[in-house]
């Protein structure tokens, strides 16, 4: 091939590719525009964990160190003392090291009552990483603060404004594809 | 100390220039280190260093659980995350002899080529980038945005999301997940064809990759290549075809092969298998039942009987394997990972002698390799 014709090859692959480029231009734009709007993330992504406490207040916990035994990189500290009044324990101490957590979730696989849970919120920077340390207050302010949450064990569920804890609609669960095929073919017959 | 392998100036020679590419260059993909000796602009030598991203996963691996070792096997090749967990699972399954669920079996596979999907643009993305295009990376990630989306809002996190489990997935899918997915797909598909005219049609990259980095059949066997990297050289090995897993042995594709085995053949072929993935998952999604189990039934304690088994599959990067020793208690007695990218590594100095050294660039991203995964 001569130059000139390698030249005019490449001019014709520019061309192409600002073709390419061209039909782009008028796309919506992509990019998020972050702090100022807040992308939603569902609640089975891990992110923050959290404690849950029932709507009276008490602890969801009942403090049977599954979590503890499961978490691969040991970063649950529980203490916890006979419950003075009936039966089980209670907790006394439940730290968790978020600067260590691998984020994998096995702990909330393993609680047998939903305590501890998955939560939308992401923002974990901080410029010290000892304020990564949580501690029970910090995982059960991070439960209030939540609005909607995951465990395998209840699903998603929602904190109404009233402070009710509910179900979420099937439109939010995993494997709530069921109920809504089914609510589909209950109206259709 | 200083190993027999670190390049030394030969006394006496001063038309040899020996330079340092890495581990902080911005093209070795992480960290990278490769010594190499320059006569003028060609290569005369080249050896690479490796093991700055080493993270004892094997030895991690024998001190935890079953269960636990998932997350950490996610871990390794991270640009194509889910696809780790496979080997290891089907593996502990053999030995569990658990069954799974076909309907799981399928919605492993439709992410298995999800992920190969996104692993594939990234790597077109950065290995355009290597070369000195830049518009490839904003389109390839934008559209592997979409992936992980998907991803998150089933398996709960984007890239490593510890998802796969011993006999089938950890949860059931979105209510949206079917409907994403086939919208993804129909939009992947308007854009491939300008991937095409942006790289693989363009005359501009095909004066930079046709003919450069030749490997030859040969070579690539004697060195354990897989993945694209030796189906490009003419080998048409899969591990999809010759051990099918989960749901492959149901669904029909083609294994891109060509036989040049230099660059472009590299990049055509996973513009190919990119293609290929589109067709799986199609076939998936319809075969897939929108409701049923998603897990087989597994014992609440993982104890597989004393045994061993080693499983691969086909990653993005090759075949990954892994060899699991069990003693029949909860922990393994020995894991190993035999990883697609250092064995794809090992051509470096095959590839990059006589090369130029701007080709030497080229040569890297089309190998593709992951430092997760290569330092393990
Ligand atoms: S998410 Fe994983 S690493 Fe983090 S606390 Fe739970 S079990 Fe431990
Ligand atoms: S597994 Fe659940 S109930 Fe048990 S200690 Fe952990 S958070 Fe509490």
């Amino acid at each position: 091939m001569s130059l000139f014709a390698e030249v005019w090859e490449a001019v014709k692959a520019v061309g192409a590719g600002l073709g390419a480029v061209n039909k782009r231009i008028s796309e919506p734009a992509v990019t998020e525009f972050y702090p100022y709007k807040k992308p939603e993330i569902p609640p089975v992504s891990v992110q923050f964990l959290a404690l849950i406490q029932n709507e009276d207040g008490t602890d969801r916990c009942v403090a049977c160190l599954q979590c503890e035994r499961v978490c691969p990189s040991q970063v649950i500290t529980i203490e916890r003392k006979r419950n003075p009044e009936g039966k089980g324990f209670v907790l006394e101490r439940f730290d968790l090291d978020f600067a260590n957590c691998m984020h994998c979730a096995n702990c909330v696989e393993a609680c047998p009552v939903s305590a501890i849970v998955t939560v939308g919120a992401f923002e974990h920077a901080v410029y010290d990483i000892n304020l990564l340390k949580a501690d029970k207050a910090m995982l059960d302010h991070i439960g209030h603060e939540a609005r909607v949450w995951y465990s395998p064990k209840f699903g998603v569920e929602l904190r109404t404004p009233e402070g009710k804890i509910q179900k979420a609609p099937p439109e939010m669960q995993p494997g709530g594809l069921a109920e809504l095929l089914k609510a589909e073919g209950g109206e259709a017959s | 100390m200083r190993g027999p392998t670190t390049v030394e100036p030969v006394p006496g020679r001063t038309d040899e220039l020996i330079i340092n590419m890495g581990p902080q260059h911005p093209a070795t993909h992480g960290v990278l280190k490769v010594v190499i000796g320059v006569e003028g602009e060609r290569i005369t030598r080249a050896v690479p260093h490796i093991g700055f991203l080493h993270r004892n996963h094997e030895k991690i691996e024998e001190a935890r659980t079953y269960p636990q070792i998932i997350t950490y096997t996610d871990r390794m090749d991270y640009v194509s995350g889910l696809q780790n967990e496979l080997p290891f699972i089907l593996a502990v399954e053999d030995l569990l002899g658990v069954e799974v669920p076909q309907r799981a079996k399928l919605i492993r596979t439709i992410f298995f080529e999800l992920f190969r999907i996104a692993s594939h643009l990234v790597w077109l993305g950065t290995g355009m980038l290597d070369l000195g295009a830049i518009t490839p990376f904003l389109y390839t990630f934008r559209d592997r945005e979409m992936i992980l989306e998907i991803t998150e809002k089933t398996a709960g996190a984007r890239m490593l999301p510890n998802y796969f489990t011993f006999g089938g997935v950890r949860r059931d899918v979105h209510p949206d997940f079917f409907k994403d997915v086939a919208h993804f797909l129909d939009f992947f598909e308007t854009r491939l064809p300008d991937y095409y005219a942006l790289v693989l049609d363009s005359p501009v990259f095909q004066a930079r990759a046709v003919g450069v980095g030749v490997l030859s059949r040969e070579r690539a066997i004697a060195r354990g290549a897989s993945g694209p990297v030796l189906r490009a050289s003419g080998v048409a090995y899969d591990v999809r075809k010759a051990e099918p897993y989960d749901a492959y042995p149901d669904l029909e594709f083609q294994v891109p092969t060509r036989t040049e085995g230099d660059v472009f053949a590299r990049f055509w072929v996973r513009f190919k298998e990119m293609e290929e993935s589109v067709k799986i998952i199609r076939q998936a999604l319809e075969k897939v039942p929108k409701t049923g189990p998603y897990k087989g039934k597994v014992p609440p304690r993982v104890k597989p009987k004393p045994g061993a088994r080693y499983r691969a599959v086909e990653i993005s990067r090759g075949h990954l394997g892994t060899y699991v020793v069990s003693d029949g208690s909860e922990r393994p007695l020995r894991v190993k990972h035999r990883s697609p990218s250092f064995a794809n590594l090992q051509l470096i100095p095959d590839l990059f002698v006589g090369a130029r050294f701007a080709d030497a660039i080229a040569i890297l991203s089309s190998l593709d390799p992951v430092f997760g995964e290569v330092d393990r």
